[in-house]
């Protein structure tokens, strides 16, 4: 009996309630029509930076060697030494090269304008046997890389300035076997 | 004040005479005997035609350059053909010739044939004594009118006891675009032809004794290797391989060669016989061996050694014995080059940074300088008579070839284009197949 009055109570407040709304809602404005919001959550999704492994992967021998993966150094005037500010330029192509033990590498000498052209043949060839040696100890193996030289046949750029004759001084590593 | 002044006035005038005397003494001393005068009158020439006629100048001018360039004969000037009667090789006046200081009298005659065969003849008068010494006459293609005109200016040297030089020929590198290709012309840089044609760096190339062969090197095959081309056959042979293989040169005297390669891991310089195949390793040194060059009788061998520290130019004999260093001063020497009478050896030395070419002189131990102040220097080659060297300098802003006499006179630009370099003279030349 009790549970049926509370039914009643119930059910007349709605009525109530309801009647009330009915009332209300004739005063009310018209309601906008709901507008869903369209929203996608902002992805993390970037275009990955490639590995070392990666790119070695992708890219041809011509694309390695015009990217320098593997950078030249220079030498001095006449000398065939490697400078000290360019063994860490060799620390880091032999870091590379020892990754990659698939990899060989010819190694290029240069010389500038300034000289005869026979002796900068032997000078280019110190040039590169020096840049090898140093690789070699730096853990590479010997038979990975060959040498040559070109004397002063392929300058880098051309200027009688201490500049040029800088860059035309130097030691290329070219990638020929991966 | 003034007295002064007068003592710096005095003193002055004294430096600069003082200063004169030292040019006076740096004055080269003409070398042998002095020159022979000679007059050349135009030559007889029937025909009129535009291009006749260019044929006719072409072989007069030719053997004019070729005698005025043999620092045997001394031309006459042609202004002084107008004091005298004009030429007629009918009836020579021998004492006209004489009036303006001639003593050899040239007289030519040009012929063109009905199928366009040049006919040369020339004769030769001794103005003193009046009389004929000798003739020839040349026929030949119209092209070869140059080689026409070479062949009876050689005829002059070898009526004086001279050898052959006019029909000698130079091999060099020639440069244009990226390609460096081998060419050889004639001694007066005419007619270039091309005879090696690889996209590669060709270099360094030189002559065989017969003059029958090309040695070079060629980085066709991806290294620096040495080549061996035939130029009349056409064939080439390799060499040498493996580490850098360069700078040969063919003995005067045997079938052998000289070169330098650092197949064996250093550059070193290596005898190789021709015939056999056989090599033999010269120098054994830790350092730069390069550049050897034979003495002209085949005996000894100059090249550049850096043993001690820089290159500098050594003499050894040719079998790798008996080393001795010939430059003394400066830190850079090298490309030496033996003068064919054995007495000289020219080479290019660094000097403030600036590279010319020197001779030293093997008996006096002197040294003279055969280029000045203009660009660099390099590669010096004799000529067969030894009177002259060809070399190559960039003093125009890219390299070209330069002839000089071996006093340092006379220089002339032979080449113009592109890039032309390491130029070789042939040791002597010999009438070709």
């Amino acid at each position: 009996m009790k549970k049926c009055l509370l039914i009643l109570v119930v059910l007349s407040l709605i009525l109530m309630f309801n009647a009330c709304g009915k009332k209300a809602a004739k005063v009310a404005p018209v309601q906008e029509p709901v507008v869903e919001k369209v929203e996608e959550p902002t992805t993390l999704v970037e275009k990955p930076v490639l590995s070392e492994e990666e790119i070695f992967q992708q890219k041809s021998l011509e694309e390695l060697n015009k990217d320098q993966i593997l950078k030249r150094i220079n030498f001095d005037f006449d000398k065939y030494t490697v400078r000290e500010d360019m063994k860490a330029i060799l620390q880091a192509n032999a870091n590379w090269l020892l990754k990659f033990a698939s990899v060989e590498v010819l190694v290029e000498g240069h010389c500038d304008e300034r000289g005869t052209i026979e002796y900068n043949i032997a000078l280019g060839e110190k040039r590169a046997e020096a840049a090898k040696n140093y690789l070699v100890s730096l853990g590479m193996k010997a038979a990975k890389i060959k040498i040559i030289s070109y004397g002063k046949n392929k300058p880098l750029v051309q200027g009688e300035n201490e500049d040029s004759y800088f860059q035309n001084r130097r030691a290329e590593f070219v990638i020929t076997k991966k | 004040m003034k007295i002064r002044t007068i003592v710096l006035f005095l003193f002055v005038c004294l430096l600069s005479w003082q200063l004169r005397g030292q040019e006076e003494i740096t004055i080269r001393i003409k070398e042998g005997m002095p020159m022979i005068p000679v007059a050349m009158p135009e030559f007889q020439f029937s025909e009129t035609a535009a291009q006749k006629s260019e044929i006719n100048s072409t072989i007069y001018e030719t053997i004019w350059k070729d005698l005025e360039f043999s620092r045997i004969f001394k031309m006459v000037p042609r202004e002084h053909y107008s004091y005298i009667p004009r030429f007629n090789p009918n009836a020579i006046n021998f004492k006209d010739w004489a009036s303006i200081q001639a003593n050899i009298l040239i007289s030519g005659q040009l012929e063109i044939t009905s199928d366009e065969r040049i006919i040369f003849s020339f004769k030769v008068y001794e103005v003193a004594s009046a009389r004929f010494i000798f003739g020839r006459n040349f026929g030949g293609k119209k092209e070869l009118s140059r080689l026409i005109a070479h062949r009876a200016a050689d005829e002059m040297l070898k009526h004086f006891g001279e050898k052959p030089l006019f029909t000698s020929k130079i091999v060099y590198i020639s440069e244009t675009g990226s390609d460096k290709d081998v060419y050889i012309m004639d001694y007066d840089g005419f007619r270039p032809t091309r005879i090696t044609f690889s996209s590669a760096i060709d270099m360094l190339p030189s002559w065989s004794a017969d003059n029958e062969k090309i040695l070079y090197t060629s980085y066709r095959n991806l290294n620096p290797d040495l080549f061996m081309f035939d130029i009349y056959s056409g064939k080439t042979e390799l060499l040498s391989s493996g580490g850098s293989n360069y700078a040969a040169d063919w003995s005067p005297v045997a079938e052998q060669i000289v070169y330098t390669s650092s197949k064996n891991g250093n550059a070193e310089i290596y005898l190789k016989n021709m015939k056999s195949g056989q090599e033999k390793r010269l120098t054994f040194n830790p350092a730069i061996d390069t550049s050897p060059c034979w003495s002209p009788n085949g005996r000894e061998v100059a090249f550049t050694s850096q043993r001690n520290g820089t290159p500098q130019i050594y003499i050894m004999d040719a079998e790798g014995s008996n080393i001795r260093r010939i430059t003394t001063e400066g830190s850079y020497h090298d490309s030496a080059a033996w003068s064919p009478d054995g007495m000289r050896l020219a080479f290019v030395s660094r000097i403030e940074n600036r590279f010319d070419i020197y001779v030293f002189n093997l008996k006096s131990n002197e040294i003279s300088k055969l280029t000045e102040n203009s660009g660099r220097n390099e590669n010096p080659s004799w000529s067969p008579d030894g009177r002259h060297l060809v070399f190559s300098s960039n003093r125009s802003g890219k390299y070209q070839l330069y002839l000089v006499d071996y006093d340092g006179r006379n220089v002339r630009q032979i080449t113009a284009g592109g890039e032309n370099k390491m130029p070789k003279w042939q040791k002597s030349p010999k009438s070709a197949k």
